[in-house]
């Protein structure tokens, strides 16, 4: 048995593929990403090696890339918050009532499966200035504001509103793994716990909340690095307007790179991207098994 | 605990969660329903009154936008793209999968931990130097060329949730195999393959909603009308100078039909298998 197990040429067969696909697709082209980001590359012409001028350009120069870099971080600490509290809260509710849980479950699920491409396209019509949202104010009198191109504060409203439908689109599937993990805990913890006088509220915050913190990992770092690459419905609902000030990373890096076709310049954007990620998912790492809960 | 939940009068608290969840299946459902009734007016009377019933059927919208947005195209495009990506990728994806989670070798851990690591890397990383690479082999502009990436990216999650499956079948199964001479293909082939027909739906279905609302890769490889996916033939209808609503809203309800039919379909295997990959990761 232990024989067939570990066959070297099976193993090998079997692993193969998958490591063939992720070599060639993954691994080499992240090394040649790196080598052309410090590079100038305008696409027609071959690549120059440039040392680090794309990075001095893009942070210091470059205005687009400011808004781009603090509307990312924006929308991934505003997504991380929000699409918790409300996944979390929705989690609980749902396992709490007596009826129709599979109902709700089913449709709060429903626009994570949904194209974002086309549900950007029907949130920006309903947040156009005339029609849609603005449109049903008028008819009590309340002139909408210009949700998809005002300008002004820190964190310009098209933002908020665009982190809004992301919540909205994202938030079922937080739902889903945390109902996944609350369901998996065992209810004789729950009886026990009332009949030592636990109220609801004490038992989630003693017994729910320190058993779903490994599920709190996955969801938030599946959080964070979603909203990261978020591309499809800012795209479809500002593109990056008005005057860059919704661009975020994935939009800026799209547009240098295939509007402008600076290969190098896009690709020091992605390694930003990229270094952002991988701080993001170790941060989280660290700070959540720290606090572990062991017992 | 759900016998005991029946005979308790129901609580104040209860009613105001039922509220609570009554309240966003509007805010979910709402702006679905009110596309599909703005799909079928004309542009005339969504700009008089967008949130009136329509008085006047207009189906013929559907049939404008089929054409206009070469929608027929898109949809085999996607389907042929999204169908053989899902099928190879679940085929790759189950071989490492299954010598990750049932052979012994020493760097298993590791595999997985290298394969995971791909869930990690945003796709624009990869965008410019594979676009490149693939301009000079000339696979751009050709579905083939998108299925590879679209492989590679189905890869860590069907990898991750197969382990699961396949580490939660017994070991008897494969040692008696083994008394009646099977060898390791066979473990793989007539044991492991048919008993994870679950595992085989759920990383199935999650691969191909994801790649078939994928939008950055389809937009960037392929710029030939005709080669298009069903995401990026929506970006016809969108700009500045896009004023034909209606128009557009048929169009995204064709292209968001199949998921919505096939997650009705199939909605409660979803989440179970969800539930089912998700605990044990």
């Amino acid at each position: 048995m232990d024989k067939i197990l570990k066959d070297k040429k099976a193993i090998f067969i079997f692993i193969a593929p998958a490591l063939l696909m992720f070599v060639l697709v993954l691994v080499i082209p992240i090394c040649q990403m790196l080598y052309y980001s410090l590079c100038d590359y305008a696409a027609l012409t071959p690549p120059k090696f440039v040392g680090l001028a794309n990075y001095k350009k893009l942070f210091f120069k470059d205005s687009t890339f400011r808004f781009a870099l603090k509307n990312s971080v924006f929308f991934m600490l505003f997504s991380a918050v929000s699409q918790q509290i409300v996944g979390l809260g929705l989690a609980v509710f749902l396992t709490n009532i007596p009826k129709g849980r599979n109902f709700f479950k089913n449709i709060y699920y429903l626009p994570c499966v949904l194209s974002s491409a086309a549900l950007g396209l029907l949130w920006a019509f309903l947040f156009n200035p005339k029609i849609g949202i603005n449109a049903l104010l008028a008819k009590f009198g309340i002139q909408g504001p210009l949700w998809l191109m005002d300008t002004k504060g820190f964190i310009i409203l098209p933002m908020w509103v665009i982190a809004f439908v992301a919540l909205w689109q994202y938030a079922g599937q937080n739902m889903m793994l945390y109902m996944a993990q609350i369901t998996g805990i065992s209810r004789d913890i729950y009886e026990a716990s009332y009949i030592d006088g636990a109220s609801k509220a004490k038992s989630f915050r003693y017994i729910t909340l320190p058993l779903i913190k490994p599920m709190m990992i996955t969801s938030l770092s599946l959080n964070c690095i979603g909203s990261l690459k978020f591309f499809d419905l800012i795209y479809n609902m500002t593109q990056g307007g008005p005057n860059h000030r919704t661009e975020v990373l994935a939009t800026e890096l799209y547009a240098e790179g295939f509007n402008y076709f600076k290969y190098g310049y896009a690709s020091a954007i992605s390694v930003v991207l990229l270094v952002m990620c991988l701080i993001v998912t170790l941060l989280i790492k660290r700070v959540i098994k720290v606090e572990n809960y062991e017992g | 605990m759900k016998a005991a939940a029946k005979k308790k009068p129901v609580s104040p608290v209860v009613v105001i969660i039922y509220i609570v969840l009554a309240l966003l299946v509007v805010i979910y459902v709402a702006p679905l329903l009110w596309m599909l009734c703005v799909s079928l007016k004309d542009n005339a009377g969504v700009m008089a009154d967008p949130f009136g019933l329509p008085k006047v059927l207009h189906p013929e919208n559907y049939a404008q936008a089929w054409s206009m947005g070469k929608l027929g195209a898109a949809l085999v495009n996607s389907a042929l793209v999204c169908g053989v990506s899902l099928v190879v990728s679940l085929f790759f994806g189950s071989m490492a999968a299954f010598a990750i989670a049932r052979m012994k070798w020493k760097l298993s851990e590791a595999a997985h931990t290298f394969f995971l690591i791909g869930m990690m890397v945003p796709v624009h990383c990869i965008l410019i130097p594979l676009f490149v690479r693939f301009a000079h082999l000339g696979l751009t502009n050709s579905r083939f060329g998108l299925m590879i990436p679209y492989i590679t990216f189905s890869l860590p999650m069907t990898i991750f949730l197969m382990t699961g499956f396949f580490k939660s079948m017994p070991g008897e199964l494969f040692e008696s195999a083994a008394i009646d001479g099977c060898g390791i293909y066979g473990f793989f082939f007539k044991i492991a393959f048919p008993l994870a027909r679950t595992g085989f739906f759920v990383s199935g279905l999650m691969t191909f909603v994801g790649n078939w609302n994928e939008l950055l890769l389809a937009m960037v490889f392929i710029s030939d009308p005709m080669k298009k996916t069903l995401p990026v033939t929506l970006t016809y209808f969108v700009g500045p100078y896009a004023t034909n609503y209606v128009q557009m809203f048929a169009a995204i309800i064709i292209a968001i039909a199949p998921t919505v039919v096939v997650y009705c379909m199939f909605s409660n295997q979803i989440v179970e298998g969800l539930t089912a990959g998700a605990v044990k990761g």
